[in-house]
């Protein structure tokens, strides 16, 4: 299930294809060597290192303190945990329309939000200083749910006497919190951390869709440039796409493994 | 060794059978077709199709396997059935020459009757044509007309719509005046369309996307339309916000729906929108030039036989039941579109709301789509154009690298 696409994406790969998708036989390595002749590889790598980066920190930061504050028992509780899930529920592409609406120059509630307060509108998604943090703060909301929950799991493991032992020990709070909660919530941060690198990297309909109105590749990542190198660009080609498609897949196993690696450095002896 | 006899034997019977078979000529019939359209509307094009195709399947016995596709991803989804070698028997496009240069497409010749060959309009015929055959054949057309917001053109004393590109940045600048948030003319040169935008601008400044048979993308006069569009959004500040960053749809024709905007270049389906919206008092009509008579921009859209064995008679009984008149009538006249027949042009000439843009079908012209070249210097054109008139853009240099990249996908 896993292999048989893998084995076509190389295949295609190592193919010449027309502009209408029909197969013209094997061209060996010739569309990787293309691929890193695009001029818009280096500006399109950037701003994937940016967005996968910005987003998972973000997001895990926020994330901390949610799971933290949905682990107390307070009134709403419930009400606050279910509305949490929302983002997580609907479609990528609906809350990415949503926010386009949000961000739009004319129209959005945002830029109401600006003339309200005395500042000059902004376009939100065509200016270039702030079409990426536009997406980030997207890319943010919607992957705190998933990560606050496995957070929020992972908290719920550490046992109270733990705490208790601490307390009696004379450490509270900060520093509680510090030597004793991130420690034992290290399990559930790397699921969180490797799972949100895999998923943010391969994140399409955010980028696609608030995206969409600027021409060129200046704040494309890697998956919507692969998109646009097949359907959407001058270039229409599957094959070359498919050579950015093994990368990518090549890319994420190494970030994936270098940040396993790094993270159980620290696991080592203090 | 017995085995090996068997299997001798049984490949010999399978060729045999295959030699009788009249090389695609028919006779012996798919089960089914394979039908992809193109969604036009949600409430029109799925409910046309499934009845046609619920009537070809009671007349040949065929089975149709229908499938609607949205325009966003109709590109993808057909290059994907042909990479798997499971092309559409029949498929709707905006483009065909691409097909037809890959040699997957029945001719005119070959996949429709002579009536129905004959009855379409002579300038659809000429736009499906590749290499002097027929392979587009012409679904259903559009064309583009200038729209403009009559309450903010008083409103802004601008007595009539502008002829000229000169009246044009005039009333523009009257309209963006109103202040308040007002545009004068919403400009969009976003990846959406930016190609039929600039067609329109282009044609009407006396320039084109080729001089003969070669590509003209950078020529003198395009350079300085380029350069005019730049000014309207840089030096007379009367666009919306970065037109080179904004699309048709959600863009341009939200804020003329919105009653923001005085002018824009629309077609009969906005006009449809703002009818059931009933909130703005517009006018539609020709375009604004700067040399000679306007010109506007026709849009052909294309139906496309692919070539399988055995489907030839399938696909041809198909293709006739959608030509008959009372059925591609039937579906123009609900979606809103132009009739790319003769007989159609008849029947629909007395319909009120779609004057304008009969009127205009004489004075329009179409993009080069007979190029395979086309294909793809209309996606760079979508991808690149914008860039030329946003601060800083400059006209010269992004059209220089269009011309560039077509005569290079031209070799």
């Amino acid at each position: 299930m896993v292999i048989y696409p893998a084995i076509e994406l190389v295949r295609a790969s190592l193919g010449r294809y027309s502009i209408t998708g029909l197969y013209q036989g094997a061209v060996g390595p010739r569309n990787y060597v293309r691929l890193f002749e695009q001029e818009a590889l280096p500006a399109v790598a950037g701003n994937t290192v940016i967005w996968v980066a910005t987003v998972v920190a973000v997001t895990i930061a926020l994330s901390l303190g949610l799971a933290q504050l949905l682990n107390e028992s307070f009134p709403g509780r419930r009400l606050v945990r279910w509305a949490l899930i929302v983002p997580w529920a609907a479609s990528l592409i609906m809350t990415s329309k949503l926010f386009v609406w949000l961000y739009d120059y004319y129209f959005g509630l945002l830029n109401r939000v600006m003339t309200a307060m005395g500042r000059a509108p902004v376009d939100w998604l065509g200016d270039d200083r702030t079409v990426m943090g536009a997406m980030i703060a997207v890319g943010v909301f919607v992957s705190l749910p998933f990560t606050t929950y496995v957070l929020l799991a992972g908290l719920q493991t550490i046992p109270g006497e733990v705490y208790e032992a601490a307390r009696v020990d004379g450490a509270a709070g900060w520093r509680s919190y510090r030597l004793i909660t991130l420690p034992l919530l290290r399990p559930a941060l790397l699921v969180a951390a490797v799972l949100n690198l895999i998923y943010v990297f391969n994140s399409f309909p955010i980028v696609w869709t608030l995206n969409d109105r600027n021409p060129g590749f200046a704040h494309d990542t890697m998956i919507t440039f692969m998109y646009k190198i097949a359907f959407k660009s001058a270039l229409r080609d599957v094959g070359l796409a498919a050579a950015l498609g093994v990368v990518n897949v090549l890319l994420i196993l190494v970030a994936v493994v270098v940040y396993l690696r790094a993270a159980r450095w620290r696991e080592e002896p203090v | 060794m017995g085995s090996m006899t068997r299997r001798g034997l049984l490949a010999l019977v399978l060729l045999g059978a295959a030699a009788l078979l009249p090389g695609g000529c028919g006779g012996d019939t798919p089960k089914s077709i394979k039908v992809v359209i193109a969604e036009y509307s949600r409430d029109h094009t799925r409910p046309f199709w499934a009845a046609l195709a619920e009537q070809y399947t009671k007349q040949t016995g065929v089975k149709v396997d229908l499938q609607v596709i949205d325009w966003n991803s109709i590109d993808q989804q057909v290059s994907t059935m042909i990479q798997n070698n499971q092309p559409p028997d029949v498929l709707n496009l905006n483009s065909f020459s691409s097909y037809a240069k890959d040699g997957l497409l029945y001719s005119g010749d070959e996949a429709l009757s002579p009536k129905t060959r004959e009855d379409f309009l002579e300038a659809f015929a000429r736009g499906g044509t590749y290499r002097d055959k027929l392979y587009g054949f012409p679904i259903l057309a559009s064309a583009r007309a200038f729209f403009y917001n009559r309450d903010l053109l008083a409103k802004a004393g601008v007595a009539a719509p502008p002829k000229t590109w000169d009246e044009l940045v005039a009333a523009a600048k009257r309209v963006q005046a109103l202040g308040g948030g007002t545009i004068g003319y919403a400009l969009p040169l976003g990846p959406e369309e930016a190609q039929a935008e600039w067609s329109i601008w282009m044609w009407n400044n006396g320039g084109d996307w080729k001089a003969g048979e070669a590509w003209a993308i950078n020529s003198d006069k395009n350079v300085q339309t380029l350069q005019f569009l730049a000014s309207l959004a840089n030096t007379h500040k009367v666009t919306q916000v970065n037109p080179g960053k904004t699309n048709r749809t959600d863009g341009a024709f939200q804020l003329f729906k919105d009653g923001k905007v005085g002018m824009v270049m629309g077609f009969s389906p906005l006009a449809a929108q703002l009818d059931a919206e009933g909130k703005v008092r517009y006018g539609v009509t020709q375009m604004p030039t700067n040399v000679g008579a306007p010109v506007t921009l026709g849009v052909e859209d294309y139906l496309m036989a692919f070539k399988k064995k055995g489907n030839q008679e399938a696909v041809r009984q198909f293709l006739d039941l959608y030509y008959q008149p009372e059925q591609i009538t039937r579906w123009i006249g609900a979606e809103g579109f132009l009739p790319v027949t003769k007989s159609g042009r008849e029947r629909m000439s007395g319909n009120e709301k779609l004057k304008p843009y009969l009127d205009a079908l004489p004075s329009a012209r179409l993009a080069p789509t007979t190029d395979p070249t086309w294909d793809k210097v209309k996606l760079d054109v979508q991808q690149s154009i914008g860039a030329a008139v946003q601060p800083g853009g400059d006209p010269k240099q992004v059209l220089d690298r269009l011309q560039k990249n077509a005569a290079e996908s031209a070799r």
